[in-house]
């Protein structure tokens, strides 16, 4: 599989690990590790570190120290066998794996876009059932290039599919932008398939110029 | 064990579980595993059911919430005590991340409750790694024991970082300190953990 180049930030993934990114960039990131062995071994050492923390927890006496409630509960729940372990294939379509799956319910191409401006449409995924943040997918066509944004908060950008440039380099399936409110990038779709990304954001975009500023109220970004 | 009665009758200490202990508690997990030893099971569940409990109480459960989800923790982890697999994570860690999801899936519930209960994997199923026990033993004595040497304001803040529910500006609120600065503790704190690793930084 070609070397991913592009990761989330050391806080990123410790905020993953604790339990503390928002749903829609909690997918983000789960759908990245899927492909990226190097930060899912950085997520299982702060999980461990969540592990350390655990331990230290003063401990709040259970209502049912004899256990009995417990074993009643376990008696009528089967023990999972263990279980078989599928290794990804090298050209993994990205929108079937696990985390995805449970958003995404079609074949990317016979999602419904809603186009919002020439060369761009998205298509919005149900992911607010925790915390406030918004998943979406975003189709942008060969040579169109998106007008310069900073980002309100925080936004996350996995490529699913073809590969986008801008400033910070060339991304392709399976690099995740990790962006905060300090940059700013003009990304444009290149090759000659569309670049199909998944998105999150908890805040809006605000767009730099005049053209972004046209754009914005009909994009709904 | 029994041969030899000891000059002075005294009961032996009881090992106070510190973390050190995280190999031992792997091992009752993997007896839990192999066997359903349901001793091994209940030495596993008094120490991790009270702080399962003292967890989801500091991420906002009421007591009783809490006792009910700590014990569906530990009943996870009885069912599913042969999915574990020490090479990839300590009996601390796997038990952490069952608390953790059980944790976000009680709030979305909470938040949306029309919500189907597919769990849409936060923690994706992890593939095979290359570590093996010894390593994973060996990473995680080297995490903790660079969490140890932390100085206090950063390995406290590391702290409310996996404890907390709360968001970092009420933690910073909390200590009385700057947003930033609680961010810039985390970010030498996990920046020093991941150097001790050998890892690059993202």
């Amino acid at each position: 599989m070609r070397e991913i180049s592009h990761h989330p930030k050391t806080e990123t993934l410790a905020a993953f690990a604790a339990g503390r990114l928002d749903e829609a960039r909690g997918v983000v990131v789960s759908t990245h590790l899927t492909l990226c062995a190097q930060c899912r071994t950085a997520v299982a050492d702060f999980e461990a570190l969540g592990g350390a923390c655990l331990e230290m927890v003063d401990p709040a006496p259970m209502n049912d120290p004899s256990m009995e409630e417990f074993w009643a509960r376990a008696s009528d729940q089967e023990i999972m066998p263990k279980k078989h372990v599928h290794r990804a294939a090298n050209d993994i379509d990205l929108t079937a794996v696990q985390p995805l799956k449970a958003y995404i319910k079609e074949p990317l191409d016979q999602i419904k876009w809603r186009s919002i401006a020439p060369g761009l449409a998205q298509h919005v995924l149900d992911a607010e059932g925790y915390r406030a943040g918004v998943l979406r997918l975003l189709k942008i066509s060969p040579g169109t290039k998106m007008p310069k944004h900073t980002h309100g908060d925080e936004e996350l950008t996995l490529v699913l599919r073809g590969a986008y440039s801008d400033e910070m380099g060339v991304f392709r399936a399976g690099d995740l932008a990790d962006l905060d409110d300090d940059s700013e990038h003009t990304p444009m779709a290149i090759g000659d398939e569309d670049c199909i990304c998944l998105i999150a954001t908890n805040a809006p975009l605000v767009f730099k110029d005049l053209v972004g500023k046209i754009v914005q109220p009909f994009v709904g970004l | 064990m029994f041969g030899v009665e000891p000059a002075i009758v005294t009961p032996a200490p009881e090992k106070k579980r510190e973390p050190s202990s995280g190999a031992a508690m792997s091992e009752l997990l993997v007896r839990v595993a192999v066997a359903e030893d349901r001793n091994a099971f209940a030495e596993l569940y008094s120490f991790f059911a009270p702080r399962v409990k003292g967890y989801l109480i500091r991420g906002g459960a009421s007591p009783d919430l809490a006792d009910d989800l700590a014990q569906e923790t530990l009943l996870k982890v009885w069912r599913k005590a042969k999915l574990f697999d020490p090479a990839k994570a300590a009996a601390a860690t796997w038990i952490f991340t069952i608390a953790r999801n059980l944790r976000i899936d009680a709030a979305r519930r909470a938040s949306k409750p029309a919500l189907d209960g597919e769990d849409p994997a936060l923690a994706p199923e992890p593939e095979p790694q290359a570590d093996d026990v010894i390593e994973r033993n060996d990473r995680d004595a080297r995490i903790r024991a660079t969490f140890k040497l932390l100085p206090d304001n950063q390995h406290e803040v590391v702290k409310l970082h996996f404890l907390e529910d709360a968001p970092h500006s009420e933690i910073a609120e909390k200590l009385g300190l700057p947003l930033g600065t609680v961010k810039s503790r985390l970010r030498l704190a996990f920046g020093k953990i991941r150097k001790e690793l050998g890892e690059l930084d993202a």
